[in-house]
């Protein structure tokens, strides 16, 4: 008899489990997956926080949870490939300090699902930003490990030749390598040429590409771009600082020597940042087909309030700036995917771990901001309707995942 | 020294000419923008004058010709800077610690500007012990204005388990704490997550007599519960803040509505009495199935405020822009949802310096837009009430300063030369 039983409930078991293998159904949703070529409706069903389906007509049945997304967009969780989150209590530092900022403070509720912190953290305290940051954070958090052996702490240690191992870098990014995906060179003011040597040299040696920031004003723009390698990524593209040349020339032309970086397959990051992004370098260089090949946000304490505000903000300018919806969403989501060559982020073929945005596109008017306080108008403004990570809805802007409220 | 004096004079006719000329100047001028300013009675179209850090003037039609910056706010909304009474910002590094320099608390201007908040009150994650390191680390390098009301417990909100130290709530270093060191910042005291009886309440009162402060109590995590007519009537005092008002979780918090959906009645009475209603939203504290029976029944909070803190920020809660408009989306007016986060708190913190748009106040000011479309608000237990209305932050001015441009209404238009 009890055998019976087991047996009846063993039925019973598979029977509910084939009638709702999923979790979670996004349905009706326009999805917009640039690495699977998909601009179309489609819906999506969701098992054990991966992509389990992807299908112009999944029942509603199929799943235990099912979300009508009508006339919202469904696309791939959003990488900021330029952030500084190794936040701390030094109050005058990056650095395990509050120049940092939290990320989950800013990444759900722009449909963000991973960051990469641009080398806030060096050989020597990447074990404390992971035991304090990456390990408490929902949103997944890769890095940039930077060859300054503390990262960013000011002028005096991160100029410290001494600090800027090449063994013991290898030897942090080869125990994180679940974490860290390449390495930064930044914020060094001599002329001397061996921290970026051995910034080369470390790539070379762990097989990843170099990301460069700018502060680097012992070195040219074009010395810089001529060292790099391709797949290498230079960031904050549109600056306009005294630190460095910008990329558009005296009459408004991208510079030649830029242009053949880009074409030998140089990477460029926009790193917005408070200073970092600047209508008069950003608008000639789109009319001249010259777009980042990321939107990284470059988000710290001294960015969240100003032009940059948020990445969907940052997209929505560039939407304003006249790239497409679909061009700015790739450039969020596969493009970075791929420069940081973890192909199985940003994108949602079926397997993949379910990191997924839906936005919406407001109508109206809007102003976007420079880092010279002048602004461009814009007709549509991307806004995160929902977030999911791994399966789970972490933000939630409109109810979309809540049940209507009644008093009984 | 004779030239000493010539320049000293010189110096003396310098000064008088600045002051006579720029004395007044207006540095930023609020054009044409519907100003809400409840201390002050006004809800009509008003443009405001403000001079570096100061209100100068605020009249219908200042002429725009001596401004040296000028927004125009014509549609929009101008509210005194607000003021969320409730927040966690003692953002740190012990890891394994709950909200005192610990990862439960938030960095304050990542969370304001953006929602149209000039001043935080922190609701007791510091106590004595460590307020000052809370000063260090956070207050003196907020642009937001942080004030704070300082634990019972000396610890503050390390853990529950400090929280329960009976031998670390010592009245007399708090309100030392409060009248001799830190008069400036500490606005009150707050008592919360004790599992005894009234002995935590008592002890936070008795501190708010010896400085004269407002004692905010969070009165739940007790089984069985304890009375809150006990708390309203006999161990508060009239100014003294009763947060989570809307929380539903009967079984360890007694609840203002009762289980037939009704507002028992000593909370009117108690509310009459002086008692402030404040809604510390929280990730755990607001329930439609309290709030909206007791709006309905002309039950309204005396302060809005968020309860911002990583379990907060990423729910329901999100922001004070979305608090506030949850609370229109129930039937109040944005006037009302506005002198709740404005003008009320500012008096029951005893800061009467803020909260309004008085001439000669430090121009503290938020502009907001109102959306329409279809939205959704959300309370703690995932379920949702539908609202057509959402105010969305556009500018907040801090100290005469820009701090917050949604739109860009302050900057010049970017034209190719």
């Amino acid at each position: 008899m009890n055998k019976f039983l087991i047996l009846l409930a063993v039925f019973f078991y598979a029977f509910y489990g084939y009638a709702q293998p999923y979790d979670l159904l996004l349905k009706n949703g326009r999805l917009i997956d640039p690495k699977n070529r998909i601009n179309n409706k489609m819906d999506i069903a969701i098992k054990d926080g991966k992509v389990a389906r992807v299908h112009n007509s999944i029942s509603p049945n199929q799943s235990k949870k099912s979300i009508d997304i009508k006339g919202l967009i469904v696309c791939p969780g959003f990488i900021d490939l330029h952030t500084h989150v190794f936040v701390g209590s030094d109050t005058e530092k990056f650095a395990n300090g509050i120049n940092s900022i939290s990320p989950d403070d800013f990444t759900l509720r722009a449909g963000i699902t991973t960051v990469v912190d641009a080398g806030t953290s060096g050989w020597k305290n990447f074990p404390l930003f992971k035991s304090q940051v990456i390990d408490k954070s929902k949103t997944r958090i890769l890095a940039f490990l930077n060859i300054a052996g503390n990262g960013m702490t000011g002028n005096a240690m991160q100029e410290d030749l001494l600090e800027m191992n090449v063994d013991s870098a290898l030897a942090c990014m080869k125990t994180h390598s679940e974490h860290i995906v390449g390495v930064k060179i930044g914020h060094f003011e001599k002329q001397d040429w061996a921290p970026f040597d051995r910034a080369i040299d470390l790539s070379n040696k762990a097989k990843t590409p170099l990301f460069v920031e700018c502060h680097l004003p012992g070195y040219t723009l074009e010395e810089q771009l001529a060292k790099m390698r391709p797949g290498d990524i230079i960031t904050h593209t549109f600056e306009k600082v005294k630190e460095r040349a910008s990329i558009i020339d005296e009459n408004g032309i991208v510079r030649p020597y830029v242009l053949n970086a880009k074409n030998k397959g140089i990477l460029f990051d926009l790193g917005h940042g408070g200073a970092g992004f600047w209508f008069s370098e950003a608008i000639p260089a789109l009319r001249q087909g010259f777009a980042p090949n990321s939107f990284g946000t470059d988000m710290h304490r001294f960015s969240i309030n100003a032009g940059m505000k948020d990445m969907l903000n940052v997209m929505s300018k560039f939407m304003a700036l006249g790239l497409s919806m679909e061009d700015v969403i790739a450039r969020a989501t596969w493009f970075p995917a791929t420069g940081i060559k973890r192909s199985e982020l940003g994108n949602l073929s079926e397997g993949v771990v379910a990191d997924i945005a839906v936005l919406s596109r407001r109508k109206g008017k809007f102003g976007y901001i420079d880092a010279g306080g002048n602004k461009v108008y814009g007709n549509s403004k991307l806004e995160a309707e929902l977030t999911i990570k791994n399966g789970i809805v972490v933000w939630d802007l409109n109810g979309l995942n809540a049940k209507e409220f009644s008093i009984k | 020294m004779k030239i000493f004096f010539a320049s000293l004079r010189l110096c003396t006719i310098l000064t008088f000419l600045v002051n006579f000329s720029f004395g007044q100047e207006t540095t930023l001028l609020l054009k044409n923008g519907h100003v809400i300013d409840p201390k002050n009675n006004i809800d009509a179209v008003m443009d405001i004058a403000i001079s570096f850090d100061k209100i100068i003037k605020v009249a219908p039609n200042i002429p725009a010709a001596n401004a040296i910056r000028v927004i125009d706010l014509s549609g929009k909304y101008v509210t005194p800077g607000l003021i969320d009474m409730h927040v966690h910002v003692f953002a740190g590094n012990n890891l394994d610690d709950y909200i005192a320099n610990a990862p439960t608390s938030v960095m304050p201007d990542g969370f304001t500007f953006r929602s149209g908040v000039t001043t935080v009150v922190d609701a007791g994650s510091a106590g004595w012990r460590n307020f000052p390191l809370f000063k260090a680390q956070t207050i003196d390098k907020a642009q937001t204005r942080v004030l704070a009301l300082l634990n019972i417990v000396g610890h503050g909100m390390k853990s529950r388990f400090h929280e329960q130290d009976i031998t670390d709530m010592d009245p007399v270093m708090t309100s030392l704490m409060i009248t001799k060191q830190y008069p400036d910042l500490l606005v009150g005291i707050k008592s919360a997550h004790y599992w005894g009886g009234f002995t935590q309440v008592d002890k936070a009162v008795e501190a708010g007599i010896l400085a004269n402060v407002p004692v905010m109590v969070d009165f739940g995590e007790h089984t069985p519960t304890n009375s809150i007519e006990s708390l309203f009537m006999q161990h508060l005092r009239p100014g003294d803040i009763f947060t989570h008002t809307y929380s539903y979780g009967p079984k360890v918090r007694e609840t203002v509505v009762d289980e037939s959906g009704k507002v028992k009645p000593f909370v009117f009475k108690a509310q009459q009495r002086g008692i402030v209603f404040d809604v510390g939203h929280g990730g755990g504290a607001f329930s439609w199935i309290q709030a909206i029976p007791a709006i309905q029944q002309g039950f309204f909070p005396n302060v809005i405020s968020t309860d911002l803190h990583t379990q907060s920020m990423n729910g329901g809660m999100k922001d004070l822009c979305n608090v506030l408009s949850k609370f229109m989306a129930m039937g109040m007016s944005l006037k009302e949802v506005i002198s709740r986060s404005t003008w009320a708190p500012a008096q029951v913190i005893h800061r009467e310096q803020l909260g309004h748009l008085s001439v000669g106040s430090e121009a503290d000011i938020a502009v907001f837009s109102i959306k329409e479309g279809k939205f959704g608000f959300l309370d703690i237990r995932n379920t949702k009430l539908d609202a057509t209305k959402k105010l969305e932050t556009e500018l907040t001015i801090r100290a005469g300063k820009v701090v917050w441009d949604l739109n860009g209404l302050s900057a010049p238009k970017w034209n190719e030369k």
